[in-house]
């Protein structure tokens, strides 16, 4: 262990060189992941918060067909129900699709009647008004008073309507079509959302979509994401118990949209693709250095083995320096790593020059970097590895040595 | 003279470099006693510390048995080599090869931690041969921070503290001026009167073979005339 530590002293300016390259890479890993934790969780917190949900509950085929036809009593028994479970907060939704148009343009729409109160409570709309608010519940389709309704900012952009403008709505229905005027205009981190989203009262749906008293989903969200699986298993059951004549599904947002999930869990692994990239280059880095640490000292290693030294112990020798000088990294590389991240968790990386593009998959302008615990703890068992991985051929080199070979060694 | 304690039967060394092969040693026979101040000499390329290095066990011969305070080392593995060398033998080198990131005390204390000496005891015998040695005031002194006379004083502390029961020392002269030579020789000389340590030198350096009791001249690889010298 002294002459290991010693060693690594006695050429410092390698061992420096060393344990820059794997804090640098460390760094480098640690930025990676945490971005790519933000980024997974912006991702998913905007699916879930505009269109998912933490839970929904459907009529049966819903997911797999989504026909305005298969579609679920509206009276409130469901949200009720699902309430029950702590934590869960429930938003009937009816959802179709539909033409707007306004005195200058057209567009086809994503629509969703909703009550504003609860839809606030499972949405990130509420949050995200630029201008005015949710509809009120109106009488839109015909009657003398116009319904109201709220729409994403880059849809109104290319309506070119503000608040309290009026545009009209067509739907598939016998009476769909509506009048009504411009309540809010909203824009969320997923520009995909706000090209499309349009938001009327329930009942106003309910009248343009032809299905009165009906819904299509009940959207729940809860105060931990985390349990949504245990909210889904209570829904399914308590649902069942209470309503056994109505054919329903309840699925969580991961088994609602299968596809999002499996990319997030892709995404996930680019972290260890990351890491495997920086310990690669850092391992030949270190067996290099070892590499010549072992020459340099041949006769050294001659004498040890002279003296009784075993073959074993050598190896151990060079494989403690290996893991000293990726232990060093490691500690810096945490150090400096860290602080860094943490600083940008809370400050922001500011990403608006890309933000465009960022807005079609959900992701805001400025990404607060997330570093987990088990974040920092992956790169200490892979600089172990890598530590002991790059040392093998060193140490293998140095356990082969004859002793009076060694000793002649110049 | 009192047991074999080292003994070479037959001993054949040959160098082989591609096609070319260069016999060093040439059916040697030879053995030393305990208590012996011997010295190999020859000429450059004359095999003695070929000789020499069969006989520490740190290379092996072409044919030819070595034995080891009786032990036969032809059959054993290096790690079996590794603990005899520990156990019997010490060494002095010619350009004093200590280990550089380790002070002199801790050079001396080195192969008692291998013995597995516990620390205080390791102390306590490395200080004494320190001192022994004249080097007591330098004990804490890395090899850089010494003089060739003051690296190879240290060296046989390092040699006979593990009480081996033969130093071999290879030109361990070489490197020093006539007064740290003649000095060490003295050190040495010492060691195997008071001590009763065996030291078995390979030379060229007159003054080693002038102190030697039996001196050994090795010519083309076999041994070509002994002398021996009254005490």
């Amino acid at each position: 262990m002294r002459i290991a530590w010693r060693s690594l002293w006695r050429g410092w300016r390698r061992s420096a060189i060393v344990v820059t390259a794997v804090t640098v890479g460390l760094v480098a890993c640690l930025f990676l992941v945490s971005f790519s934790n933000a980024f997974v969780e912006e991702l998913v917190s905007t699916a879930v918060e505009t269109r998912l949900a933490n839970v929904a509950v459907m009529a049966r085929g819903y997911a797999a067909n989504p026909d305005v036809l298969r579609n679920l009593p509206g009276d409130g028994v469901i949200a009720q129900i699902a309430e029950g479970f702590p934590g869960a907060h429930a938003s009937p939704r009816l959802l179709g699709d539909g033409l707007i148009q306004s005195a200058r343009k057209s567009s086809r729409i994503a629509l969703a009647g909703v009550e504003p109160e609860r839809e606030s409570r499972v949405s990130v709309v509420s949050r995200s008004f630029v201008a005015g608010g949710w509809p009120a519940a109106g009488a839109g389709g015909g009657a003398r008073r116009l319904g109201e309704l709220a729409l994403g900012g880059a849809l109104a952009e290319r309506l070119g309507v503000r608040v309290g403008d009026k545009v009209v709505i067509h739907t598939p229905g016998e009476s769909g079509l509506g009048a009504f005027r411009v309540s809010g205009i909203f824009r969320t981190a997923s520009s995909s959302f706000d090209k499309t989203q349009v938001f009327v009262s329930l009942a106003d749906a309910q009248r343009l979509l032809d299905v009165p008293g009906r819904v299509t989903e009940v959207a729940l969200a809860l105060d931990d994401p985390e349990k949504a699986a245990e909210l889904a298993a209570f829904a399914r059951a308590e649902l069942t118990r209470a309503l056994p004549d109505v054919e329903l599904d309840v699925l969580t947002w991961r088994e609602r949209e299968p596809r999002l999930a499996a990319m997030l869990e892709l995404m996930g692994n680019t972290r260890w693709v990351a890491y495997a990239a920086v310990f690669i280059g850092m391992a030949f880095g270190i067996a290099n250095a070892l590499l010549m640490a072992v020459y340099e000292r041949i006769r050294e290693f001659g004498v040890l083995r002279s003296l009784g030294l075993p073959a074993t112990h050598l190896v151990w020798l060079v494989l403690l320096e290996s893991l000293m000088l990726t232990l060093g990294g490691v500690v810096v590389g945490l150090a400096v790593g860290v602080p860094i991240v943490r600083y940008f968790s809370v400050a922001g990386l500011d990403l608006s020059q890309f933000s465009a593009g960022l807005n079609e998959f959900g992701i805001g302008a400025v990404v607060h970097l997330r570093l987990r615990g088990g974040d920092m703890v992956s790169p200490l068992y892979i600089a172990v590895l890598t530590a002991l991985v790059a040392a093998a051929w060193p140490a293998w080199k140095a356990a082969r040595l004859r002793p009076a070979e060694a000793l002649r060694h110049v | 003279m009192g047991d074999v304690v080292l003994e070479a039967q037959r001993v054949t060394m040959v160098y082989r470099a591609g096609e070319i092969e260069t016999v060093a040693l040439d059916r040697v026979d030879f053995t030393v006693q305990q208590g012996e101040f011997s010295a190999l000499c020859g000429p450059s390329g004359s095999g003695k510390t070929t000789l020499l290095n069969l006989l520490g066990t740190l290379d092996r011969p072409t044919s030819g048995r070595v034995l080891v305070g009786g032990e036969d080392t032809s059959e054993m593995g290096e790690a079996a080599r590794a603990k005899l060398r520990l156990r019997k033998l010490g060494f002095v080198f010619q350009s004093y090869n200590l280990v550089p990131v380790l002070s002199a005390l801790e050079n001396v204390e080195f192969v008692l931690l291998l013995q597995g000496v516990e620390s205080v005891e390791r102390r306590r015998r490395s200080l004494a041969v320190l001192a022994d040695v004249g080097l007591a005031e330098l004990a804490e002194k890395r090899p850089n921070e010494m003089s060739g006379g003051q690296q190879q004083r240290v060296a046989v502390a390092r040699a006979i503290a593990s009480q081996p029961e033969i130093v071999l020392a290879d030109e361990p002269t070489a490197n020093l001026d006539s007064k740290t030579a003649e000095d060490l020789l003295d050190l040495m000389q010492r060691m195997n009167r008071e001590r009763g340590v065996t030291f078995l030198f390979s030379t060229h350096d007159p003054r080693v073979m002038a102190r030697a009791r039996r001196v050994v001249r090795l010519v083309d690889g076999r041994i070509a005339g002994e002398e021996r010298r009254p005490e």
